[in-house]
C-alpha cells in the first residue's frame, strides 16, 4: 500500500472517530437526522459504483432498492422468517435484480440505458398493486415490520456503521486495478477492450456490487422505517434525491455522494423550522440546480480546487 | 367489440403519439433525454386553464397561450441549462429532472396541489351504436395527424428542417456545411416546447390537471421512444399506435387495472428482442 | 485528498454542530401540539385551521393546564411515506411535542405509527378512515393506546352506505343491478370487498360486473362503454386519487347509466369551479361534517370563525377534517386538564376515553365527539372499534352521529345531503341528460 492510500486511511479513521463522538455532543434530533443521511448515503454510493463510475446512468435505482426492501418485508412480516434470514435473502434478490439490469446494458448504453432502468422502475410499481396485493400490502404497503434496533442512538451507530464499512470497502475497491479499469469503461469502452480485458465481466462485477449495496441499504432502510409502501419507493422524487446526492457530492469519487448525502440532508433540515411547506423543496431544488450548472464535478471537487488555492497561497 | 376497440385504440393512439413526438426530436437532434418535458405538457395546460377557463377568453386564443408558454419554457430550458452543459448528455438529463421536479414544487405552490378538471376544447358526445366517444379525444387525434403531418413536411421539404435533420444525422458534418447547430438547436427545443403544450392541452382536458401530470406523459414517450426507436417520426406514430392498441385491448377484453404492466411488459419484450427499438435508427 | 476529507469533514461538523443548537427559544412554559400532514391539500389545510381555531380558542380563555398557552408547530409530509416518518421524528425530537394531530393520509399513518408506538406521544388522526388501523389498536391495545381517530373508518362508512342503497337506490330509485368501477388501491379495494359482502344480500342489489382500473387510466371511455353494456340500473365508482378523471370524463361522455359511490374531489366547496361546473348530477358518500350538511349552532359558530380567519383562501369550507380537528383539539385539551397533562400516558388515555362532546340540534342529537372504548361492542356489526370515533350505524343514529352522509351536487353548484333521511335537506338526483 503506497503512502497517500495509508495517509487517506487515517482521514477515514479521524472520520469514523468523530462520528461516534457524535452522539455525545448532538441532540437526538439531529441523530434522526443523520441517519437518513447515513441511508442517502448508501443509496447514493450505491448508484455512483454503477452509474458514477461505469458511466451507465441508472434511473431506476428504486427498483433495486424496492426489491429488497419488498423481500425482507414480506418474509419477515407476512411469512415470520427471522430478519437475519430475511435481509441477506433480499440482498441476494437484489442482486438477481442487478443482473436484470445488466441484461440490457451489454447491448445498449448511455441515453438509452437510463431509459430502460427507468421502465425498470415503473414496472415494479405497477406490479405492487396489481401482483397478489394481500402479500404486498397493495397501495397501503406494510406497517409494523420489525426493527433491528429502536432509539436513535443505537440506529445511529447501526447505520453509520453500515455506511462507513460500505464506503470504505468502495473507496478501497475503486483504488485497486478493477476500480481503474470500471472507469476507463466509462471513458472508451472499446479501448478496454483492446486493451484485452473482459470488459463484460468488468460491467457485470460493478452491477452486482451496486446490486448488493443497493439491498443492504434498502433492507436496512425498510427495518428502520417499520414499513414500506410503494408510494414511497418508487417515486422519480426518492431516486431525484439519490442522483442529486451523488452528483452534487461528485461522482466517481464515492467519498462524494457521502459528503452530498450529508449536505443535502442538512439543507433541507436547515429550512425546515424557517420554510416548513413546499418552499422548502422549491429551494433545495433551485440549490441543487445552480450548485449542479456551475460545478457538475460536485462538492468534491470544489473542496479540491479550494485546497488547491490554499497549498498555492502558502507556497 | 371489434369496432369498440378500433376507434378508442386509434383514438388513444393518436393522444399518445401527439405525447412523445415533442420529447423524440430532442432525442434526435440533441441526443439527450430531455425529462422536464412532462413540464412543457404541465404548463400547457395550467396555461391553457388559466385562459380558458379563469380568465374567459377564447378556446383559439387560450391555445395560443398555451403554445407560446411551451415555446418559452422549452427555449428557456435550453439557454439556461442545456446550452451550458451541451457537451454532458448525462448532465443534460439530471438538470432537466431537478428542473421538473422544481416545477412541481412552483406549480404546488402557485396553484395548490388540488387537482382540476378542464372544459373540453371541443364540446360534445358522438355515438357510433354502442360506442360513445367525446369530441374532444377526436380533435386531439386529429390534431395529432395534422401536427405529425406538418413535421413531416416541415423536416423533408423546408431548408430550416433539412437542416435539423442533418444535425440529428451528423453534428459535425452539419458544423462543417455551415449550419449553426446552436440555432437548429433553439429551434428544436422551441418547437419540442410547443408540441409538448399542445398535447398538454389536450391531455389536460382528457385527464385533470394536477402538479404530478408531467410524470405519466414522461413515462409514455420513454415508452413510445423505446418501442419505436430512437430519431424516428414514423417509428415513433407506430409506436404510439403499439402502444394506444395495447391498452385498448388489455382494457377492454382483459382486465383495466392491468393497462400500465402491459404496457412496460411489452416495453421487455422489445428491449430483449430487438434492443434499439422497432425502428431505430439515427436520423429524423 | 486528506485535507478533501477533513475539509468535507468540516463543513459537515459546522452543519451538524449548528443544527443541534437547541431550537428558537420559545418560552419554556408553553404545550406544544404537532401538526403531520400535507400543507398545500385542501385536506390538509383543514386539519391545520380547525386546529388553529382550536389553539385560538383555548389560548383566549387563558391557556391550558394551570395558564399555559399553546403554540403550533408544523412538520409537512408532502403525502410521502419516508417523509412523514422523518416529520414524526421531527416533532417528538427536536421540538418535543405534547401532542400530535394528523392530517395524513392511509400510508402516510402507517408508516409513522410505529414510531408513535415508539415514542409513545398522544396522537389524534383526522383524515385516514382505515380499519386497519384501528384493528391494531384492538388487537395490540398497550402497544397503540395513544392513538385515537377522528373520522368513522371506512368499515363503518360502507355499512352505512349499504343501507342507502337498499333505503334510496334499491327502493326510491326501483335499481337492483350495479357495476363497481374501482381503483386499483388499497383504500377502493377494502370497500369494494365490504359492498360485496353486504350489498346483495342486505340491499338486495346484485352486481353485474366489478371492473379494477388503473389510477393512470387517459381515456374511460372504454371502460365506460363495457359498463354501459351489462346495462346495470347504475354504477357505482369508488375513486380516492385522480378523482376528477372519471368524474368528468363521466359527465363529457354522458354516459346513459346513473353513479354515484366515492369521490374523494367532490368534498371539498372548490369542487364546482375546480371541475369548471361539470360537476352537476355528482354524489358521494362523505365523513360528516360535510358540504351541505346543515351546522349545529356550535358548527355554525366555529364555521363563522372560520371564514372571519381565512376568507377566500381555499378551503372556503373546511372539509369534515376541519370541523373534527377543532372538537379532537377541545377533547384531547380537557382530557389533558383532567389527567394534569399528557403525561402519565395512561391517565391521559384513560380520560380521552372517557371525553364526550355531545351536540344537539332541535333537541336532537346531531354530533357526537366521543370515542369507542376498549372492549365496546358495535350493536350492528358486533365487533370492537377501539379509539374510533364513536359512531351509530344504525337509526335513529341517537347513539353517535351517523358514520357517513351521502351528499349531491345539483346542476346549477348547490349540494345538499340526501341521506340518511334525519340529515336530508334535498333529494337524489340524476344528471340532465338521464332526466
Amino acid at each position: 500500500m503506497d503512502k497517500t492510500t495509508l495517509k487517506l486511511l487515517g482521514g477515514w479513521l479521524l472520520f469514523g472517530v468523530i462520528m461516534c463522538l457524535l452522539p455525545l455532543v448532538v441532540s437526538t434530533g439531529t441523530l434522526r437526522i443523520l441517519i437518513f443521511a447515513h441511508f442517502l448515503a448508501i443509496f447514493a454510493m450505491s448508484w455512483d459504483i454503477l452509474s458514477g463510475r461505469t458511466g451507465y446512468i441508472s434511473f431506476g435505482h428504486p427498483f433495486l432498492i424496492g426489491i429488497a426492501g419488498y423481500t425482507t418485508a414480506i418474509l419477515s412480516f407476512r411469512y415470520g422468517v427471522p430478519i437475519y434470514f430475511s435481509i441477506p435473502a433480499a440482498v441476494a434478490a437484489t442482486m438477481v435484480g442487478g443482473t436484470l439490469f445488466f441484461v440490457p446494458a451489454l447491448r445498449i448504453r448511455g441515453t438509452y440505458f437510463a431509459l430502460v432502468t427507468l421502465a425498470f422502475m415503473e414496472i415494479l410499481y405497477q406490479m405492487t398493486k396489481v401482483v397478489a396485493p394481500k402479500v404486498t400490502g397493495g397501495t397501503r404497503g406494510i406497517s409494523g415490520i420489525e426493527t433491528i434496533v429502536t432509539g436513535a442512538v443505537p440506529n445511529y451507530y447501526l447505520t453509520f456503521a453500515a455506511m462507513f464499512v460500505i464506503g470504505l470497502l468502495l473507496w478501497l475497491l475503486v483504488r485497486t486495478r478493477i476500480g481503474i479499469a470500471l472507469s476507463a469503461i466509462q471513458m472508451d469502452e472499446e479501448a478496454v477492450k483492446s486493451a484485452g480485458l473482459n470488459t463484460t465481466k468488468l460491467k457485470l462485477f460493478a452491477f452486482m456490487v451496486s446490486a448488493a449495496v443497493a439491498g443492504i441499504g434498502g433492507a436496512f432502510y425498510v427495518h428502520y422505517l417499520g414499513s414500506i409502501a410503494p408510494r414511497g419507493i418508487f417515486e422519480i422524487n426518492f431516486l431525484f434525491t439519490i442522483l442529486i446526492a451523488a452528483l452534487i457530492g461528485g461522482a466517481g469519487t464515492i467519498v462524494g455522494p457521502i459528503i452530498g448525502a450529508y449536505f443535502l440532508t442538512m439543507l433541507l433540515e436547515f429550512l425546515r423550522p424557517v420554510l416548513p411547506g413546499m418552499e422548502r423543496y422549491f429551494l433545495y431544488g433551485i440549490v441543487a440546480l445552480v450548485v449542479y450548472v456551475y460545478q457538475p464535478n460536485g462538492i468534491h471537487s470544489l473542496l479540491a480546487s479550494a485546497r488547491r488555492h490554499l497549498s498555492v497561497g502558502k507556497s | 367489440m371489434a369496432i369498440q376497440i378500433l376507434i378508442h385504440g386509434f383514438l388513444l393512439s393518436g393522444l399518445y403519439a401527439l405525447i412523445a413526438i415533442g420529447f423524440t426530436m430532442i432525442f434526435s437532434v440533441g441526443r439527450v433525454l430531455n425529462l422536464a418535458y412532462g413540464v412543457y405538457i404541465m404548463l400547457g395546460g395550467y396555461t391553457y386553464f388559466m385562459a380558458a377557463q379563469e380568465a374567459g377568453l377564447p378556446v383559439f386564443v387560450s391555445f395560443i397561450l398555451a403554445l407560446l408558454s411551451g415555446v418559452a419554457f422549452g427555449l428557456l430550458t435550453y439557454e439556461l441549462l442545456v446550452r451550458r452543459l451541451e457537451n454532458n448528455p448525462v448532465a443534460v438529463e439530471i438538470s432537466t429532472l431537478i428542473l421538473a421536479v422544481v416545477m412541481q414544487a412552483a406549480i404546488i405552490l402557485i396553484f395548490s396541489p388540488s387537482p382540476k378538471s378542464m372544459w373540453p376544447v371541443l364540446r360534445g358526445v358522438l355515438r357510433f351504436e354502442e360506442v360513445s366517444v367525446t369530441a374532444n379525444i377526436l380533435l386531439a387525434t386529429g390534431v395529432s395527424w395534422v401536427v405529425l403531418a406538418l413535421l413531416m413536411l416541415f423536416v423533408r421539404r423546408t431548408h430550416l428542417g433539412r437542416a435539423i435533420r442533418a444535425v440529428s444525422m451528423d453534428r459535425r458534418g452539419a458544423l462543417i456545411s455551415g449550419i449553426d447547430p446552436r440555432n437548429i438547436s433553439r429551434v428544436t427545443w422551441g418547437l419540442s416546447g410547443a408540441l409538448g403544450a399542445i398535447a398538454g392541452v389536450f391531455f389536460a382536458t382528457i385527464t385533470q390537471l394536477d402538479p404530478h401530470m408531467w410524470v405519466f406523459p414522461l413515462i409514455t414517450a420513454v415508452a413510445v421512444v423505446i418501442v419505436g426507436g430512437i430519431g424516428s417520426i414514423l417509428g415513433g406514430l407506430i409506436a404510439a399506435h403499439i402502444i394506444g392498441f395495447l391498452e385498448t385491448i388489455t382494457t377492454t377484453l382483459i382486465a383495466p387495472e392491468l393497462r400500465g404492466v402491459v404496457t412496460m411488459a411489452l416495453i421487455i419484450v422489445v428491449l430483449v428482442v430487438m434492443p434499439k427499438g422497432l425502428f431505430g435508427k439515427e436520423e429524423l | 485528498m486528506l485535507r478533501n476529507i477533513l475539509a468535507g469533514l468540516a463543513v459537515a461538523m459546522v452543519a451538524i454542530w449548528s443544527l443541534s443548537a437547541p431550537p428558537p427559544a420559545s418560552a419554556a412554559d408553553t404545550v406544544k401540539v404537532g401538526y403531520i400532514g400535507s400543507f398545500d391539500t385542501d385536506t390538509g389545510k383543514s386539519t391545520i385551521r380547525g386546529t388553529e381555531i382550536a389553539i385560538e380558542e383555548l389560548n383566549a380563555a387563558g391557556g391550558v393546564l394551570g395558564g399555559r398557552m399553546i403554540e403550533l408547530v408544523k412538520a409537512d409530509t408532502r403525502e410521502d411515506v419516508a417523509e412523514g416518518i422523518r416529520a414524526y421524528e421531527y416533532l417528538n425530537e427536536v421540538e418535543n411535542v405534547d401532542f400530535i394531530i394528523s392530517g395524513s393520509i392511509d400510508d402516510v399513518s402507517l408508516g409513522w405509527l410505529e414510531r408513535m408506538a415508539e415514542y409513545r406521544t398522544p396522537t389524534l388522526d383526522t383524515w385516514t378512515s382505515f380499519i386497519g388501523i384501528i384493528d391494531k389498536v384492538v388487537e395490540d391495545y398497550d402497544k397503540y393506546k395513544m392513538y385515537f381517530m377522528n373520522v368513522a373508518c371506512d368499515f363503518a362508512l360502507a355499512m352505512l352506505y349499504v343501507d342507502f342503497g337498499k333505503d334510496v337506490l334499491a327502493k326510491d330509485m326501483g335499481w337492483k343491478t350495479v357495476v363497481v368501477m374501482q381503483e386499483d388501491t388499497a383504500f377502493a379495494g377494502g370497500v369494494y370487498e365490504l359492498i360485496e359482502q353486504v350489498l346483495a344480500p342486505e340491499a338486495n342489489i346484485k352486481i353485474l360486473e366489478h371492473i379494477v382500473y388503473d389510477i393512470n387510466t387517459v381515456d374511460f371511455a372504454p371502460i365506460y362503454n363495457k359498463a354501459a353494456a351489462s346495462k346495470p340500473d347504475f354504477i357505482y365508482l369508488i375513486s380516492s386519487v385522480r378523482s376528477q378523471v372519471p368524474a368528468s370524463q363521466y359527465v363529457k361522455l354522458e354516459v346513459p347509466v346513473p353513479m354515484t359511490g366515492i369521490n374523494v374531489a367532490a368534498l371539498g366547496k372548490e369542487f364546482w369551479t375546480d371541475s369548471g361546473g361539470l360537476g352537476g348530477g355528482i354524489s358521494t358518500l362523505s365523513p360528516i361534517p360535510s358540504l351541505g350538511f346543515e351546522l349545529d349552532e356550535r358548527s355554525a359558530d366555529f364555521y363563522a370563525r372560520y371564514q372571519a380567519k381565512y376568507g377566500d383562501a381555499r378551503p372556503i369550507f373546511p372539509h369534515f377534517n376541519g370541523f373534527n380537528a377543532y372538537y379532537g383539539m377541545l377533547n384531547a385539551f380537557a382530557a389533558a386538564e383532567r389527567a394534569g397533562g399528557f403525561a402519565p400516558l395512561d391517565k391521559w388515555v384513560e380520560e380521552m376515553e372517557n371525553e364526550d362532546i355531545v351536540i344537539e340540534k332541535d333537541g336532537e342529537m346531531w354530533l357526537r365527539y366521543a370515542f369507542w372504548k376498549p372492549g365496546e361492542i358495535e350493536p350492528r356489526t358486533n365487533r370492537e372499534y377501539t379509539h374510533n370515533i364513536k359512531f351509530d350505524i344504525q337509526p335513529p343514529y341517537d347513539q353517535g352521529a351517523p358514520s357517513m352522509v351521502v351528499i349531491q351536487w345539483y346542476s346549477d353548484g348547490s349540494t345538499s345531503v340526501v341521506y340518511p333521511p334525519k340529515y336530508a335537506n334535498g333529494k337524489f338526483e340524476v344528471p340532465d341528460w338521464l332526466k
